[in-house]
């Protein structure tokens, strides 16, 4: 693999939180690098720091030190606008909450990004038709949040965060919210679009099963990597 | 989004609706019957007193005698006529009018009573009798307060009497033709009108006069007239309205200038109410706001948001505010607000009509809009703010 295909690279970051008096570690001098079609698990204990990488790689969080460059951008030149349009055009989110538009229907939930970069309705309409067929979401279109499963608002999270091509697909805990068969089918899906569209995900996690399914595994400890290992794939 | 963002609480959405509709529509109520107040004060003193410009000798304001006068009167209301200006030439004199037991200090003023309607609707202004009769030229019509003082009544004999521009002693018997309604209260209290030629004929006053009253045409400012009035009356000394009643000009503007700050203190009620339910709608959609930046949403696309929200029901508010308020407006403007006993009673100088009519005019809503646009402007602007420029980190953390 070429260092071209590097898509997120984690330089030596730190963070800190201040809670009140006290200084809060979360990430301490950590380095990873994660290349184009992995599907990776960040796991390891409660408060670890796997949500924090998350949040800095996913330009949501600056880091306190070091650096995090996304396809070879430095996150830390860029302008608030600049980082908009990277969150925008080349990272999905997932969250555990799914965190849908609640007035929203789905369908036009997971055509937002690609309406904010301009797409035209019908190419919208040609690629979110298609992901729903994928992910078992037709006919729900026009359902409201509040009119879908778990599972289901899981789903069009995941379509949201796809639909407009991510260089990354960042997924904090996609899992957490949802029942086992739910789960498996989430991670059918993912593993689906990694495998066969050659999506690249970050999954943080403490669910087993997702660990099974992710190719490599990276623990995190006290806000450092702490070992990595592949799982076969 | 926004559209549908403003009725996920529809009851809040609905009482701030409600709130600025009625403020909106008060307000355009308001701002009715206070430029129509004004306009009818305006107009009494212009139609009834003073005309838009008025000519007098430059000796007059220091010296009002009967010798302080325009000799060459005729001729220039003959420029006038000419330029199609309405103008008309009064004669003034001061005496003391006497009847039965009582008797009161007076203003006699000469009109030529054709012309003067070009001028003034005085004629209309008469309680009981009639107006003036080139016909009946011993015939007077006097102030309501006056025909008070003397006691008299339309028939009834008053004695005038002056000092004649002759020197010599004037006086005679006329009758009361009419007793007025308010006009103001010089006119009230001392004013006894009687033909031009009645004038001359008890003042010894055979030509000139003392003030012309002019009309401006429509499509002409009152400072333009003033200035093509000097041109045709050189040597003259020619006033605007707002120059010989500086008072009640500035009272004009500064009552405008109230009513803007009673629109401002409403408004900043309004104000504080949407700044409240914009805000209470912000911080219930903190995760939101942070899930929207986390995709994508620039601050400034995030603003159009909120103000999106605020433009939809400050444009409903509107729309059932002119809705309701039209109505209102042609009742104040057609059937007014009866003044029951303060209906002809004088406020500084200037009489008030016995109903009190609004205005229909593009101010009455521009005025209430635009500051209602400003007002929900601002007051969305802080939550708006909050929502655009906050780390999305810190709003999906939001608890």
């Amino acid at each position: 693999m070429s260092p071209s295909d590097v898509v997120v690279s984690v330089e030596n970051v730190t963070k800190t939180y201040q809670q009140g008096r006290v200084a809060v570690h979360a990430l301490r001098g950590l380095d990873l690098e994660v290349r184009a079609g992995e599907l990776t698990a960040l796991y390891g204990p409660s408060g670890s720091g796997k949500t924090t990488l998350l949040n800095v790689v996913g330009a949501l969080d600056h880091p306190t030190a070091g650096r995090v460059l996304i396809e070879g951008r430095d996150l830390g030149t860029l302008s608030r606008r600049e980082l908009s349009h990277l969150r925008r055009d080349r990272i999905g989110f997932v969250f555990q909450a799914y965190n849908l538009i609640p007035v929203l229907t789905a369908y036009e939930n997971a055509e937002t990004v690609m309406a904010l970069q301009g797409v035209p309705a019908p190419a919208r309409r040609a690629r979110i038709g298609e992901l729903f067929a994928e992910m078992g979401l037709e006919g729900m279109e026009d359902r409201r949040p509040d009119e879908l499963s778990g599972g289901q608002q899981q789903r069009v999270a995941i379509a949201r965060a796809i639909a407009a091509g991510p260089a990354v697909v960042l997924a904090d805990e996609p899992t957490a919210n949802v029942d086992s068969e739910t789960a498996e089918k989430l991670l059918d899906i993912m593993e689906k679009l990694n495998s066969e569209r050659g999506v690249t995900f970050i999954f943080s996690t403490h669910d087993p099963r997702v660990m099974e399914r992710a190719r490599r595994l990276v623990r995190i400890v006290d806000g450092r990597v702490d070992g990595e290992r592949g799982n076969g794939a | 989004m926004a559209w549908r963002n403003v009725w996920r609480n529809r009851r809040r959405s609905l009482v701030t609706v409600a709130a600025t509709t009625l403020a909106f529509t008060v307000m355009i109520l308001y701002s009715s019957l206070v430029q129509g107040y004004l306009r009818t004060m305006e107009r009494n003193l212009l139609d009834l007193e003073l005309g838009d410009v008025q000519i007098h000798d430059p000796r007059y304001q220091d010296d009002p005698s009967l010798y302080s006068s325009i000799d060459d009167a005729s001729e220039l209301l003959a420029r006038f006529d000419a330029r199609g200006y309405p103008a008309s030439a009064r004669l003034l004199g001061f005496g003391l009018a006497a009847a039965a037991d009582a008797s009161a200090g007076v203003q006699i003023q000469g009109i030529d009573v054709a012309r003067d309607r070009r001028v003034s609707r005085i004629d209309e202004r008469v309680r009981a009798g009639s107006w003036l009769d080139p016909d009946a030229p011993k015939g007077v019509v006097v102030g309501s307060k006056l025909a008070r003082t003397l006691v008299v009544k339309p028939g009834d004999e008053i004695i005038l009497l002056s000092q004649a521009s002759d020197g010599s002693m004037a006086n005679d018997v006329y009758t009361v033709r009419g007793v007025l309604l308010g006009v103001s209260e010089g006119v009230d209290r001392a004013g006894v009108f009687m033909t031009e030629e009645a004038f001359r004929q008890f003042f010894s006053f055979p030509t000139g006069a003392h003030e012309i009253m002019l009309r401006r045409p429509a499509d002409m400012s009152l400072d333009a007239f003033a200035a093509a009035v000097r041109d045709l009356a050189p040597g003259e000394r020619v006033e605007t309205w707002r120059e010989l009643q500086p008072t009640l000009a500035s009272l004009f503007e500064s009552a405008r200038g109230l009513m803007v700050m009673v629109f401002l203190i409403v408004y900043v009620a309004i104000g504080i109410l949407i700044l409240n339910a914009m805000l209470m709608a912000v911080f219930e959609r903190i995760r939101e706001f942070g899930v929207l930046k986390a995709i994508g949403f620039e601050p400034r696309q995030v603003l159009l948001v909120i103000f999106g929200e605020c433009a939809i029901q400050t444009g409903l508010a509107i729309l059932v505010g002119l809705a309701l308020a039209v109505p209102g407006l042609w009742y104040l403007a057609h059937v007014g607000i009866n003044m029951g006993k303060l209906g002809g009673m004088a406020m500084m100088g200037v009489v008030l009509d016995p109903t009190w009519r609004g205005l229909i005019a593009p101010d009455v809503f521009t005025m209430p809009l635009m500051t209602l646009v400003i007002i929900v402007a601002v007051a969305a602007s802080y939550p708006a703010a909050r929502a655009a420029w906050i780390s999305p980190i810190r709003a999906i953390q939001h608890r």
